[in-house]
């Protein structure tokens, strides 16, 4: 048939169509004559479209909307290779997870089966394989074991160690934990991914519904490495910042637990982890997300902008330290945060060691109170100065000194005060403190010295003593200070 | 409509991305429940798969088009991958042509539907976009009308004849 032809078909079909058959047949009859080829192929499809009913006359995904849902569903009792279903455990961003027994070891595991349009290019599934294998190579009783990847007939699934318990955001969910719970969770998530670190894997989608507590009360990360392969990888470049969020927001999971240089769309490294670790132990800890917002949008936003307030504000009586390494880890700039996970731990560590220490601040406090003291005898000495030599200079040190010692006095005092009733504005408090009483320790070392220089020659032996005394306070405030502040709080100050 | 010199993809991105999620919005019509991510996720396939190929879209209408292929696409291939071709061959004629005429079109269909689609749009490409856009991205008459720039009678016209012969085309010869 010639196109001309066919266009003729289309014309006397379209011209009968919505005739009642009679009527059709005369208008094929007349418009067709002469060309039984036209004529039989109008008559043909007239009768297709008599019959063809409801055919394609609702939208496909209205049709067979399980369409829609792009994996399949196992059954309990499927086989799948080796592998029987027993029952679904769950579905992620990557496919539906099942419990599953597996007949070659006897063993349960928990089977992740990929969502198909993830592993249709080849792309993401070579990339698959190679994190699978570095998953697989990790050893620690703190992630879920990768038992192995396997392809079955087209499709991909990963098996692995199956987890018993719950996750911590049903913790999370179930109201704030007790500051004393926060650390070991802190330090047992941190030892976890610092031993994935160390064997150069990263998460990159560490979130509480990630980490899981087993019945026996350990933790365990799941998804090492696995998580995020749904992400495209540069073709992403084309999407708007709008579009990103909404992909990851919709389809990946929440953008909450991101560090910005991964919504940013930089390469994640174990930074990026550490990011993610400060977010979910800020929100265990005090059941806040650092970063909520309205919208996935605007908790992007805040991830990219927002410096988070310290936790110890949000969340009184946690050990101290922790909110520093919280603090720290939640650093915009990777560069800026912990290396990795097993720098965490140290600092963790010594923050554990504070608190099992008991009154970890008692050094610092007793520190405070002494050069409060000292302070206060200078003023005192600085009169006894005036009153052997009385010259301007004597005076108008000792007014200036006792004016340092008692504004000195009363911020150290303040700060002993806060750190006893509410330690949660401790490091706020600290920090505006800081700079004022390196400058009175300066100053009160600097009257000494010119008390000394201005007595020297009537008397000696006090002279010798002041010069001391401001050698005294001069490294009380280099190296004690520094120290006392770094055994209580963890980080350099 | 259409400029000399197609905008950047980027600066489409957003308008695309909205038609995209109209067209999912449609594709929930009926609110059933958990479906919402589904069909978004399916949207941001499709869309991913746009940005991915590159091709330049010059305007709403077309792109309309662009994304209705990319949804037939990912939904045959999802078809086919659930083994629908082979419960497709595996019924006779008159069973065939019994269960085309019923509203509840299986997905065992779409294969064959696709192929047959091919045969269609090597003899009229306008009559494949038509069934594009009318079954894969579940446009009404009048939208369909708006994206080929016809009047809506012309595609109810048009829209039976490719009815017609597709059905023609799958009960007279389902594809092994």
């Amino acid at each position: 048939m010639t196109s001309e032809q066919r266009r003729r078909v289309a014309e006397i079909f379209e011209a009968a169509v919505d005739l009642d058959p009679a009527e059709a047949a005369r208008v094929v009859a007349t418009e067709a004559a002469g060309d039984t080829a036209v004529r039989d192929e109008v008559l043909s499809l007239l009768a297709s479209h008599s019959r063809a009913g409801e055919f394609l006359q609702q939208a496909i995904a209205d049709a067979v909307p399980e369409l829609l849902n792009d994996d399949q569903v196992l059954a309990p009792g499927t086989t799948v290779g080796t592998y029987t279903i027993r029952r679904e455990l769950g579905r992620g961003g990557m496919g539906r997870v099942y419990l599953a027994a597996d007949a070659r070891l006897g063993r349960t595991v928990a089977l992740k089966a990929l969502a198909p349009h993830l592993m249709r290019d080849p792309a993401p599934r070579e990339r698959l394989r190679r994190e699978a294998r570095a998953a697989a190579s990790l050893s620690h009783p703190g992630v879920c074991t990768v038992y192995a990847l396997e392809e079955i007939d087209g499709e991909l699934y990963i098996a692995t160690e199956f987890v018993d318990g719950h996750t911590l955001r049903q913790e999370i969910e179930e109201g704030p934990r007790h500051a004393r719970d926060v650390l070991p969770t802190a330090r047992e998530l941190a030892a976890a991914l610092a031993a994935a670190h160390a064997a150069g894997v990263v998460h990159r989608d560490l979130k509480p519904e990630n980490v899981m507590r087993t019945r026996d009360g350990r933790l365990k990360i799941l998804d090492f490495g696995l998580a995020r392969i749904g992400v495209a990888g540069p073709e992403v470049g084309a999407l708007t910042e709008a579009g990103r969020v909404t992909h990851d927001g919709h389809v990946v999971g929440t953008p909450a637990y991101m560090a910005p240089e991964q919504i940013e769309g930089g390469d994640a490294d174990a930074r990026t982890d550490v990011f993610s670790f400060g977010v979910l132990v800020y929100e265990y800890a005090s059941g806040l997300h650092p970063f909520a917002g309205a919208s996935p949008l605007a908790t992007v936003a805040r991830v990219l902008e927002h410096e988070v307030q310290p936790l110890a504000a949000a969340c009184a009586d946690l050990p101290g330290g922790l909110s520093d390494v919280v603090t720290r880890c939640l650093r915009k700039r990777p560069a800026d945060r912990f290396g990795s996970a097993s720098e965490i731990v140290g600092a963790l560590h010594a923050a554990a060691d504070a608190t099992a220490a008991g009154g970890r601040t008692t050094w610092w406090r007793m520190h405070q109170l002494v050069v409060a003291l000292l302070y206060v005898a200078s003023a005192v000495f600085a009169w006894q100065i005036k009153e052997w030599v009385e010259t301007p200079l004597t005076v108008g040190a000792f007014i200036v000194l006792g004016g340092l010692a008692t504004v000195g006095a009363v911020l150290r005092g303040h700060l002993v005060f806060t750190d006893w009733m509410n330690r949660a504005h401790l490091a706020i408090e600290r920090r505006r403190a800081r700079r004022p009483i390196v400058v009175i320790d300066f100053l009160v070392a600097a009257l000494l010295i010119v008390d000394a220089v201005a007595i020297a020659g009537v008397r000696a032996l006090p002279s010798v003593f002041a010069l001391s005394a401001a050698v005294g306070v001069s490294l009380a405030s280099v190296v004690l200070e520094p120290a006392t502040t770094r055994a209580a709080f963890g980080e350099e100050t | 409509m259409a400029d000399d010199h197609p905008p950047p993809a980027e600066d489409l991105a957003p308008l695309v991305y909205d038609e995209l999620r109209r067209i999912a919005a449609r594709y929930m019509r009926r609110e059933r429940p958990g479906q919402t991510i589904q069909a978004t996720a399916l949207v941001h396939e499709a869309y991913l798969r746009l940005a991915h190929a590159g091709t330049p879209w010059h305007d709403k209408r077309h792109f309309v088009g662009i994304a209705a292929r990319a949804m037939r696409q990912i939904l045959v291939e999802r078809a086919r991958a659930r083994g629908a071709q082979k419960r497709w061959a595996a019924l006779d004629r008159v069973t065939l042509t019994d269960a085309l005429a019923l509203p509840a079109a299986d997905a065992a269909m779409l294969p064959a539907l696709d192929e047959a689609l091919n045969r269609l749009e090597a003899i009229d490409p306008a009559q494949a976009r038509l069934v594009e856009l009318r079954y894969f991205a579940g446009l009404s008459i009048e939208e369909v009308a708006d994206a080929l720039a016809i009047s809506p009678a012309t595609v109810k016209r048009r829209w039976a004849l490719a009815r017609a012969w597709l059905f023609r085309e799958l009960s007279d010869s389902p594809s092994a």
